[in-house]
């Protein structure tokens, strides 16, 4: 198995885990978090120091600024056996574990509380930056939706963190195109996209989300004094042929009978990786 | 009581490599000093005070001791939810520097004021809440910030205000007794000290006057002991007169059933069209020297009948 396989393996394993605990606790959001499984696996499961080491005092971090993707980051954390099972068993239960959006009092692995748009990304710009003052190291990886780049705090970080040259922080947007209430290429101006950020002062990729060797080399690529942005072109519901590109995925619970649907198409996956980019 | 904490903050930071000042574009000619001593550990992020709050949120988890400058209305009422979800929310022990409390910047406009503040602060839960009346009590609440694990509000005029108390502050978390009287006390925080104190020069009665610097939490214990013999007590802020110390003070006589009777001086919850300066608005909202005499006299006269 080639690491792009390992990779896609995770990848299909955290989307079981969402889709089973979806439905379990009857969530929303439900593509909001399968739109961004690749993207968290990359970051987990290749790129990411996690772990204290002697030449590294400080592991790199992660902020889920669109906190409502919550459930990818527990199935992800799941997975990489930092946070146990038994959390997530009791997500959005009664008298549970862990909440909706992210409150990071609730369990290990969670940097940042998070939930209301265009705060994590704010956060994390002075988290990153106040480490490169005390020569901490570690790096930062924040991922931001496309509803939160309409958050004028965004925009507000975004002018001073490449004016400080916060070269240790790499932003990801979760460009599948799709909010709560319609397209952002429709509600306003979104596109071009990049070359807003450009204009910023920030280096920009543009990857398909959902294929790893590009997301890979994005996120390895080196950050030229400047802060880096991954523009990750994506689908919402991605893996889920009933959920993709649909706006209802931003609301809509999964029943026993879909989670059995949904099962049933990720199964076949594992046994066809060609079809699943 | 701006250069005081600033002097102090210098102090602060000389000892402690983690004191950080970040400021949004205010304090022109104020933090000059701090900036030219400190440039690491100085950021001016400039109008942008979404970004301020969540920046600093940052900072602090960094490992920085952060202090946050700025003018109220753009600190607290511009990034409200930041300050919410980003510091409080998050346990960061930020403090907030505002400056302009009331009407300190007459006549710039209702922009410009800050009336309503203390009551906003009371929504978050953790906040600490201080209202220095004087430089003195200033100083300490940044002895108290220093130490504090929690996020802090300071909340203060500008400069120039008078002294009330005649030495250091021992404990800001106390209600502060100015001046022992009978009968009546008056209860005050900020700025607004030196109209208690005018009114109170050559007056025939003398009530109890008490400093309140820290507005949350107040210690009612202290607070109970030093209103032993009063029957009225007057609340004087320059704020709202809903929502700011009086409230607080009804809550709790209330609560407690306390044989207390309450007469709170504050402003009328109103938008702000008058022209005046700061003497002129106390004045047209009935809390200046005038004002608080006559209703001290009256909380007087009433009893004697």
């Amino acid at each position: 198995m080639t690491t792009v396989d390992k990779l896609r393996q995770v990848a299909l394993e955290i989307r079981r885990l969402i889709i089973e605990f979806a439905c379990r606790s009857k969530c929303a959001h439900v593509g909001s978090s399968l739109s961004c499984v690749e993207i968290l696996t990359a970051l987990y499961f290749k790129e990411m120091n996690l772990t204290k080491t002697k030449s590294c005092r400080e592991p790199d971090h992660f902020i889920l600024s669109k906190g409502h993707a919550e459930l990818a980051l527990y199935a992800t954390l799941v997975k990489k056996r930092i946070m146990s099972k038994k959390m997530l068993e009791g997500f959005m239960q009664q008298d549970g574990t862990l909440p909706a959006h992210l409150d990071r009092f609730t369990g290990r692995g969670i940097e940042v509380s998070s939930g209301s748009l265009g705060h994590g990304f704010n956060i994390a710009l002075g988290w990153a930056w106040g480490n490169k003052l005390r020569k901490k190291g570690g790096r930062f990886f924040v991922l931001i939706g496309d509803g939160e780049s309409q958050e004028g705090s965004i925009w507000e970080g975004a002018m001073f963190a490449s004016r400080l040259g916060i070269d240790n922080l790499t932003v990801i947007l979760d460009n599948n195109n799709l909010q709560g209430y319609g397209r952002a290429n429709e509600l306003c101006f979104f596109e071009p996209i990049d070359q807003k950020w450009k204009a910023f002062g920030w280096q920009v990729h543009r990857v398909d989300g959902h294929n790893f060797s590009q997301i890979n080399s994005a996120l390895a690529s080196p950050n030229r004094n400047s802060p880096k942005i991954i523009i990750a072109k994506t689908v919402k519901g991605k893996g889920v042929s009933f959920m993709e590109d649909q706006m209802k995925w931003h609301y809509f619970i999964v029943t026993p009978e879909l989670k059995e649907k949904a099962l049933k198409e990720l199964s076949l996956y594992s046994y066809a990786h060609k079809n699943y980019k | 009581m701006r250069t005081r904490i600033i002097n102090k903050l210098i102090q602060r930071a000389q000892k402690d490599p983690r004191v950080f000042l970040v400021t949004g574009d205010a304090g022109y000619g104020v933090l000059d000093e701090y900036q030219r001593r400190f440039p690491h550990r100085f950021l001016n992020l400039g109008v942008a005070e979404q970004n301020m709050m969540s920046f600093s949120a940052g900072l602090a988890l960094a490992g920085y001791k952060v202090f946050l400058y700025n003018i109220i209305p753009f600190l607290l009422y511009r990034a409200y939810e930041q300050l919410r979800d980003d510091i409080c929310y998050q346990r960061l022990a930020v403090t907030l520097i505002g400056i302009g409390s009331g009407f300190t910047y007459a006549p710039q406009g209702m922009t410009h004021y800050s009336l309503e503040d203390i009551s906003l602060a009371l929504t978050i839960p953790n906040l600490v809440i201080l209202s220095p009346s004087d430089p003195y009590e200033a100083e300490s609440c940044m002895e108290f910030a220093f130490r504090s694990n929690k996020p802090v509000y300071i909340r203060i005029a500008k400069s120039a205000e008078p002294l009330i108390h005649t030495r250091p502050v021992a404990d800001v978390r106390l209600s502060l007794v100015v001046k022992k009287g009978r009968d009546v006390a008056v209860l005050f925080h900020g700025s607004i000290a030196s109209e208690v104190m005018d009114a109170c020069q050559d007056l025939e009665y003398e009530p109890t006057l008490i400093s309140m610097p820290m507005l949350r939490p107040v210690n009612f214990l202290a607070l109970k002991r030093q209103l032993r013999g009063i029957h009225t007590i007057i609340t004087v802020e320059e704020h709202f007169v809903q929502g700011g110390l009086g409230s607080i003070l009804e809550e709790w006589i209330i609560r407690k059933n306390l044989p207390f009777q309450l007469k709170k001086l504050g402003v009328k919850n109103e938008f702000v069209h008058r022209i005046n300066n700061t003497a002129g608005m106390r004045q047209a909202y009935g809390i200046c020297q005038r004002h608080i005499r006559e209703a001290i006299i009256k909380a007087f006269l009433k009893k004697d009948v």
